[in-house]
């Protein structure tokens, strides 16, 4: 590769301003949010900051002709290194790509960048009635491209669904440099649901450039209660309880004692120290059902022995009790050098086992773990927390949360439930996909990209042992190297 | 594609061949499973997915086609078949596989009718929400693949918001699986939207595994008649930008308020509501009253009365198949749908056609259903398949459907589609020439 042509014909496309290729600042680029201990660091040759779409289908082009892979990138707060240029070549960064382009309230729907932030579209449409639904923990820094590209969950997903469920459709560049539009405002587009396909394909399948979002009608309703426990184990069985009653609340957060300190430590949000676990508890709808419902579960958290059953008496105290569960891993700081934030779900009636679970873990390999998750869902996020110059220590976190995921799967479980695959969690597919699963979905990834060059080396395992390589390889999935350029070009 | 067709006397000897290959499946009377007045030569009924996978790979492996079945409800839906010699029949693979009543989940096989399983979550005070007027005889598989999802998905969202898992046979035989048995799960690409709405042309679903929901204790429906089509747009548009969240908002003309077995008025609205006892009453009242000053008359439909009057509504909007008539589906946002109804009118009336319209306004559907001869139809057709986002002829005589393309125009992205079945199905042996583009 000639690189000084390259970097000249990617500056007549994106401006010199857009081209990042100096060594020093490319640094920056070459980890996302994920630990560099396990989803390890790369640098990218280039990064080039676009600012429309046929910027992105040009230097898409350009990638295609030199033989480069390419790496979508926004904020860059993903957590399983899938914005992370594991083979080098271009990096997309979409973030100077953020203006919201429409709201349209009569259809409900947003068109907007990539590079919009998470927490900025729901605040221009509250205003007017409306919300976008999906709101990871990382909204104020997230980008909706960011969360197309891993089907991103967040607390109200309980009642409104993943992403997924909340895009209608996507301008996208294609590997084949084509640009299109899929879906639209009308639900049933004829064909295949290319929009589904790709939201969650964690950029390998295409590079979006402009998102049409649902808008969710503000409820009439909210209410938000606090509940402590004595213990993670009656907070757990009162999740449980209040799924299985028919109650379907819009947001279900458990904190355990550990989070709550390091919640309270850094923000001082009103959440009681003493407890065992709190379970936050968000109902939302018709006014006369959110009342009902609130009653429905005080009961049942009474029952399961919560001390109190606190209701935020305003939006401002529902706003605090919510920025403080949001901003929880931030907080971790207080407690801790460093953490290996995990990521699973369990079926919700599992939830109790699979947390006496990571208790066990805790003891059995000297760490101290966090809980603080999705509870409703059963999604679970347990912070193992260490310190990266204590030697031995990463091997024990690798180790506990192997232990973890695969009792996860044991228990009908999977590995991951929103943060997504990209570099951490490749080899873990094998726990719950066989060979002729995981064919399929490269059969998927094929069609959208015969050279493989998006996003290479991310979601499709890569490491097997020797019996499970002759399997897979049978059955046609691409294993190490094999979605490597220098195979196909 | 064009996948060519074969002389009837090779044929007959590939079909003996597949006989011996699928030695122990069931047999079926071919006569049964017409597609476009086409019949099979031959009709199996697996009983298991090793079954299932066993005949695909023999009728791959000899260049056979396929149409996998269901209830059969929908089999109008598709291009016109452009080769057919295997029906599948996959009803007897009909079990609730894993129900998991205290996690809201559900897993089924494929040939579960809608009516069984909704009868079974029924003992559990939970539903799938799925509106479909033949529910005893559509099948789960069957409406996932035809990707076809009524008024109540503005409530609830589609079959393919609900999907959280998925099994399916591709056509070597292979059996491959996408998503799992929990509500949130990023593990691996979204195989449920791959195969979901792509007609079985892919692969063939062998099982489904849903979020479920809690049934509602409560339910009414708002019913209204209006003077004319601006009234009854106003009123839904009214209620569809309040916070009265109902799950459902409905439009039809008086020829499809007679097919539904309405009151007779121009344009009837019906607004179904389903929530707590304690809320359902007085969010039909205040949808009453937000819809009164456009309305002529207002009625409230009790819970008793509600189901059986969207089994109605249903029957009009997805009517089945009739001599010399067509089923026409017209997408437009819900702003654009009264421009499009009226273009719709006017282009059907022009015709001398009498158009029978349901609009769905929470999602931006509109349901035509008119009849007459065929030459009059496919200009109707062509016409209405000029309007709105997209249209899609549903159900039309075979005659009709050999000469033209059902899913209207052309959409972005075709080239990918076009890819995805070379991959899939490189042999052409599901479905063939039935989906878009004749893929």
């Amino acid at each position: 590769m000639d690189r000084a042509t390259l970097r000249e014909r990617l500056e007549a496309v994106v401006g010199a301003g857009g081209v990042v290729a100096d060594p020093s600042e490319l640094v920056v680029y070459e980890y996302d949010a994920s630990d560099e201990a396990i989803a390890g660091r790369h640098r990218p040759d280039f990064v080039v900051l676009p600012e429309t779409t046929e910027q992105v289908a040009a230097v898409v082009r350009l990638a295609r002709e030199y033989g480069l892979p390419v790496t979508p990138r926004g904020a860059g707060t993903g957590l399983a290194g899938g914005a992370i240029a594991a083979r080098g070549g271009i990096m997309v960064v979409l973030t100077r790509m953020n203006r919201i382009l429409e709201i349209n309230e009569r259809d409900r729907y947003a068109i907007v960048e990539p590079g919009v932030i998470n927490l900025e579209l729901s605040t221009a449409t509250l205003p007017r009635g409306y919300f976008f639904a999906p709101d990871p923990s990382s909204q104020r820094a997230c980008t909706i491209g960011g969360n197309v590209a891993n089907n991103s969950g967040g607390p109200h997903c309980l009642k409104y669904g993943v992403t997924s469920n909340h895009i209608m459709g996507l301008e996208v560049v294609l590997p084949s440099g084509e640009v299109v539009w899929t879906g639209g405002p009308v639900p049933e587009s004829p064909g295949v649901d290319l929009t589904g396909v790709l939201v969650g394909s964690e950029g390998t399948l295409g590079i979006v450039t402009k998102v049409m979002v649902r808008l969710t009608r503000n409820p009439e309703a909210v209410s938000v209660l606090l509940a402590p426990f004595p213990t993670i184990e009656t907070a757990s069985n009162a999740v449980s309880a209040i799924v299985a009653a028919g109650v379907l609340p819009a947001a279900l957060e458990m904190m355990d004692r550990l989070s709550i300190q390091a919640v309270e430590a850094a923000f001082h949000a009103g959440y009681p120290t003493d407890a065992g676990a709190v379970l936050l508890v968000e109902i939302d709808g018709l006014a006369e059902a959110v009342a009902e419902s609130a009653d429905a579960i005080t009961d049942i958290c009474r029952q399961h022995d919560a001390t109190e059953v606190r209701v935020a008496a305003s939006a401002e105290e529902r706003e605090a009790l919510w920025f403080a569960r949001k901003a929880a891993f931030g907080a971790m700081g207080r407690l801790t050098p460093n953490y290996y934030l995990q990521d699973a779900t369990v079926p919700r009636t599992q939830l109790p086992p699979t947390l006496q679970f990571v208790e066990e873990l805790s003891r059995e390999y000297r760490l101290r773990i966090a809980n603080v998750f999705h509870a409703g869902d059963g999604n679970l996020h347990p912070l193992i927390l260490f310190d990266r110059y204590e030697k031995g220590a990463i091997e024990r976190v690798l180790r506990a949360g192997t232990d973890l995921l695969t009792y996860c799967v044991e228990r009908g479980g999977t590995v991951s439930g929103e943060h997504g695959i990209g570099l951490e969690k490749k080899d873990y597919l094998t726990l719950i996909f066989t060979p002729d699963d995981l064919a399929a979905m490269a059969g998927l990834k094929r069609s959208f990209d015969p050279l493989a060059y998006f996003n290479p080396d991310k979601v499709f395992p890569t490491s097997f042992s020797c019996g499970e390589l002759a399997a897979v390889k049978a059955a046609g999935v691409p294993v190490s190297g094999g979605l490597g350029l220098e195979d196909v070009i | 594609m064009d996948w060519g067709s074969r002389m009837s006397s090779d044929r007959l000897s590939t079909v003996r061949n597949l006989e011996a290959l699928s030695d122990g499946v069931a047999r079926r009377d071919p006569s049964a499973y017409p597609v476009d007045g086409v019949l099979p030569a031959v009709a199996l009924a697996p009983a298991t997915v090793e079954e299932v996978s066993a005949c695909l790979a023999a009728a791959d492996e000899a260049g056979l086609a396929v149409v996998p079945w269901g209830g059969g409800s929908h089999m109008a839906l598709g291009n016109h078949v452009s080769a057919y010699d295997v029906a599948l029949d996959l009803r007897a693979l009909n079990a609730v596989v894993q129900h998991e009543p205290d996690d809201l989940t559900i897993a089924v096989q494929a040939g579960c009718t809608v009516a069984a399983l909704d009868r079974h979550l029924a003992n559990h005070g939970q539903i799938l929400p799925i509106d479909v007027a033949q529910p005893e005889r559509a099948t789960i598989g069957g409406l996932l693949a035809t990707g076809l999802a009524g008024p109540r998905r503005f409530g609830y969202g589609a079959l393919r918001d609900l999907l959280i898992g998925i099994t399916v046979v591709l056509p070597r035989g292979t059996v491959a699986r996408g998503g799992g048995m929990v509500v949130k799960n990023v593990s691996g690409f979204d195989m449920m939207r791959l195969y979901y709405g792509s007609l079985g042309s892919l692969a063939v679903i062998t099982q489904a595994n849903f979020k479920v929901i809690p049934r509602p204790r409560a339910q009414r429906t708002v019913l209204a008649r209006f003077s004319s089509l601006a009234a009854a747009a106003r009123a839904a548009e009214a209620v569809r930008m309040s916070q009265l969240a109902p799950t459902a908002i409905v439009a039809v003309n008086e020829a499809a308020a007679r097919q539904a077995d309405l009151p007779a008025a121009a344009w009837s609205v019906g607004l179904r509501c389903e929530a707590p006892p304690v809320a359902v009453a007085r969010q039909a009242e205040r949808i009453a009253e937000a819809i009164g000053a456009e309305a002529a008359a207002t009625e409230v439909i009790d819970h008793d009365g509600t189901e059986p009057l969207w089994q109605r509504i249903n029957l009009a909007l997805d009517a089945a198949p009739a001599e010399q008539t067509i089923g026409v589906r017209v997408g437009a946002a819900p702003s654009q749908l009264v421009t499009v109804a009226e273009a719709m009118i006017a282009s059907l009336t022009a015709l001398d056609l009498e158009p029978a319209l349901t609009l769905d306004f929470g999602s931006g559907l509109a349901y035509v259903r008119t009849a007459g001869d065929p030459g009059v139809l496919l200009r109707a057709w062509d016409e209405l398949a000029r309007l709105g986002a997209h249209a899609t002829l549903l159900t039309a005589p075979a005659a009709i459907k050999r000469s033209t393309e059902v899913f209207g125009r052309e959409p972005q992205g075709f080239a990918t589609m076009r890819a995805l079945k070379a991959e899939f199905d490189p042999r052409g042996t599901l479905n063939r020439g039935r989906f878009i583009g004749n893929l």
